[in-house]
């Protein structure tokens, strides 16, 4: 069974469309979305979560037309959107204390460990944090209402390249247990080489090919130069596939 | 329905709201335009509005195991409650002025029953404007206020410029007598409020629908 299954997924405006998005994550895998600036990647993530209004497809989540379920489907989603931040004077502690009004399955203790873990101050405000640590506490939220499904939004944009590492490493660290899969858009090839399984790649609102990476990767060698050996990297698949030459 | 009330007045709600929620005391105070405390009940949900936006409020709520109207219904939940609030804490010093200020208001209208009457009128059109103007995009709140204020600000003008007509100077009386007899200015404001309000949501939550945050 699917975690997630995206199907058709389309959306019209005035200058951009996204168009018949198809995609499909197993549990226990992660999966990158990934796509140049201005490619479709968070308006398909924002489609799928309804916060955007799809003109065509379906969502399905754990088993469940998402449209119909939006509220048991969200117990057990986590979703972390890259550069929104929220409730910037409060503190961690008076956020945390809302949002677990809201999860039947909040585990305060397990809340508190996260905390620690990630070295989080609960009595810190969330513009006190710098942008790893707020992607950290939007996942400590997430996993202490045992979310099933990860869904981030460039959760590594603007990140030093240390935090970025420790947080793929996180990311393959969730899902070894086989329960949970992430989904997580980026532009970054680099996090996808060392934390994928699978991968998503979209280009002016298509789908250009979703699939394992190994089998992703090897979809794209007819791209290879004449007297190049060696299999492509996933930034120079991306980069002959966007490649531009501007006449100016 | 706890939740989400809960969740506006720990995390949306600018503490300005508690502050102007706590101006119904301003019946007390001598010589003054009580309709004062009706603008001061619209400025409230306008400032934490703004203040929703800028803390991405609405995001956040849209992101919780909540339906997409529910939204919405927090929001009209916390307005109803400031503003119902207000009203309430005016009431027992509206009682107190007829002992300590028995001169009454040379200012404009006394704190009586027509008084409540038009503030139940001022909310009522107020919100209808603001809400369903705001949940079209629900991030333009300063078009939402300004074509909401106005309106509202000319109920309370004409609150307080009517009482000094003979012809409607029963409506600045505080006799037992007077204030039966302006029952129905309360109730006809009850109503409006209560009709507006429902139907103020049935628009916002279905203009909110087609929202794209």
């Amino acid at each position: 069974m699917h975690v997630l299954s995206v199907k058709g997924l389309s959306k019209r405006y005035p200058n951009f469309t996204l168009q018949n998005i198809t995609f499909s994550i197993k549990p226990g895998r992660i999966m990158g979305l990934i796509g140049k600036n201005g490619a479709g990647k968070s308006t398909t993530l924002k489609s799928m979560l309804n916060l955007v209004h799809p003109d065509e497809g379906t969502i399905q989540m754990f088993g469940k037309d998402f449209k119909q379920n939006e509220e048991s489907c969200k117990q057990d989603l986590g979703v972390v959107l890259g550069g929104i931040d929220f409730y910037n004077h409060k503190k961690l502690k008076d956020i945390a204390k809302v949002t677990k009004r809201f999860y039947k399955n909040w585990d305060e203790a397990a809340f508190q460990k996260y905390l620690q873990t990630f070295s989080l101050d609960p009595n810190k405000k969330v513009k006190e944090l710098s942008t790893g640590m707020k992607v950290k506490f939007m996942i400590a939220i997430a996993l202490s209402h045992r979310a099933k499904l990860l869904i981030l939004d460039e959760p590594t944009s603007g990140l030093d390249p240390v935090s970025r590492d420790e947080l793929l490493a996180l990311f393959r660290q969730l899902v070894k247990g086989g329960e949970r899969s992430i989904l997580f858009s980026t532009h970054i090839t680099s996090d996808l080489e060392k934390c994928a399984d699978d991968i998503t790649y979209i280009k002016d609102g298509k789908l250009l090919k979703s699939a394992e990476k190994s089998v992703f990767i090897n979809s794209f060698q007819h791209l290879k130069e004449p007297g190049e050996t060696g299999a492509l990297s996933l930034e120079e698949i991306m980069i002959r596939t966007e490649r531009r030459a501007y006449d100016v | 329905m706890f939740n989400l009330l809960y969740k506006e007045l720990r995390l949306a709600a600018h503490p300005n709201l508690f502050i102007f929620t706590a101006l119904g005391v301003l019946v007390i105070v001598p010589a003054y335009p009580y309709g004062m405390v009706f603008l001061f009940g619209c400025l409230a949900p306008f400032i934490t509005f703004m203040y929703g936006r800028e803390t991405n409020d609405i995001h956040y709520t849209a992101l919780l195991p909540v339906k997409k109207s529910d939204t919405v219904k927090a929001k009209f939940l916390l307005v109803i409650l400031a503003q119902i609030t207000q009203l309430m804490i005016s009431l027992p010093f509206a009682v107190l002025r007829l002992y300590v200020l028995p001169e009454g208001n040379p200012a404009g209208i006394e704190a009586n029953v027509a008084y409540y009457g038009f503030g139940f009128i001022t909310y009522a059109i107020f919100n209808y404007i603001f809400l369903t103007y705001f949940f079209k995009s629900a991030h333009k709140v300063g078009n939402a206020f300004i074509l909401a204020i106005i309106p509202a600000s000319l109920v309370v003008l004409l609150m307080e410029v009517i009482v000094h007509f003979p012809g409607f100077v029963w409506f600045d009386r505080v006799e037992p007598s007077f204030l039966v007899r302006q029952l129905p200015i309360l109730f006809v404001g009850i109503v409006i409020y209560i009709v507006s309000i429902f139907a103020a949501f049935k628009v916002s939550v279905r203009r909110f629908e087609r929202v794209d945050l």
